[in-house]
């Protein structure tokens, strides 16, 4: 019994199977799909005539080629303004280095003087030069302004001339 | 060709004459190929869109896209050798990504189409109705199947399309077609006894 029913319920699926998919193969359309297709591809083709843009003119192939030359072009400038730049500000003549004066009984260039090296002997000021005593009073020692602001919390002297004298 | 066609593809040609690289005479001829090829292929191309879609709008969309995607490459139609496995390839492409893209397949389920099932049918109302409702849960079960037998058993229902054009469409041998189609409907019987559709 159970032998018998296993086959007609495949072959039940199998034609219930068959319907369902006929009823894909049986699927039609809505009259006038042609007309309708050819319509849309009439109106695509005049929209693209209507705006012919640039990728369209330039064949594909020659994208790259563009492409590589934009950027070969863009390297060349940036390079060469970068060239022209830098001779601009620092001219092609490098400045010298400081020529060593060798003294006449040296032994050589170890015991030359260096003309940035300090000076061996007090250099004079001259006169249009400000020292350091400027600020210094009569008694050589320099004086506080009473008003002079000072750090918070830093003790400060008074001036010798308001001290009590013991 | 009607008389509407003909016109249409007069109108065209003067447009495809401009296109990039092609002569008048050459451009009315890719013109009037296109035309023949809608005339000839539009009806198994939207059964195929159909077959995925189960809608007709949009069983229709896809045909419409297949066919503009043929007018941006109409310099390569001299290549094609099989226009129908060509056509029939680049509406499954499409279905499948919008199919991809819209992942709510009940959603997309056309009361229309149901109601055009049940205008032709013969049989009493009540029937029918439960019929086109089994039909549905077994369309639905379709797509429960492994993606290679759902792929080999929907475009089997497509009558105009032999198994050798099936194997091309999807890159594959006839045997394997065949051995496909046969695992999907085992498959689909033990699914449909499970569901209780056989009794």
């Amino acid at each position: 019994m159970t032998a018998n029913r296993q086959p007609r319920t495949q072959a039940n699926a199998e034609s219930r199977i068959d319907a369902a998919l006929r009823r894909i193969s049986a699927s039609a359309p809505d009259p006038g799909l042609e007309g309708r297709i050819l319509n849309r591809l009439a109106a695509a083709r005049l929209q693209v005539d209507a705006s012919p843009s640039l990728p369209r003119r330039v064949p594909r192939v020659l994208a790259p080629l563009f492409g590589f030359a934009f950027a070969g072009l863009t390297c060349a400038v940036i390079v060469g303004g970068s060239i022209s730049h830098s001779r601009r500000y620092h001219p092609g003549t490098v400045p010298a280095p400081p020529a060593l004066q060798l003294p006449g009984t040296g032994v050589g260039a170890a015991s030359a003087v260096h003309p940035g090296a300090p000076a061996s002997a007090p250099v004079p000021a001259g006169p249009a030069a400000r020292g350091r005593s400027s600020h210094r009073g009569a008694q050589g020692r320099a004086r506080i302004a009473p008003q002079a602001r000072k750090a918070p919390g830093v003790a400060v002297p008074a001036p010798p001339s308001n001290t009590p004298q013991n | 060709m009607s008389c509407f066609e003909g016109q249409l593809a007069g109108w065209m040609s003067p447009a495809l004459a401009r296109s990039v690289d092609t002569s008048p005479i050459v451009s009315q001829t890719t013109s009037q190929t296109i035309t023949g090829l809608v005339a000839e292929y539009s009806t198994a191309l939207y059964r195929v869109a159909f077959s995925v879609t189960r809608n007709a709008a949009e069983a229709e969309d896809a045909v419409q896209e297949a066919f503009l995607r043929v007018l941006k490459h109409e310099s390569r139609l001299a290549e094609i050798r099989d226009y129908r496995v060509w056509l029939v390839r680049i509406v499954w492409n499409i279905v499948l990504d919008k199919k991809r893209r819209a992942k709510t397949r009940p959603e997309n389920e056309d009361l229309a189409d149901h109601a055009r099932g049940l205008a032709s049918c013969d049989r009493p109302a009540d029937d029918a109705f439960i019929s086109s409702q089994e039909e549905s849960r077994i369309l639905a079960l379709i797509d429960c199947l492994p993606r290679r037998e759902r792929e080999a058993l929907l475009l089997s229902a497509v009558q105009e399309l032999t198994t050798a054009e099936i194997a091309a469409t999807l890159g594959t041998t006839e045997s394997s077609i065949r051995s496909r189609i046969f695992r999907a409907r085992r498959e689909l019987s033990v699914l449909l006894e499970k569901e209780g559709i056989t009794r």
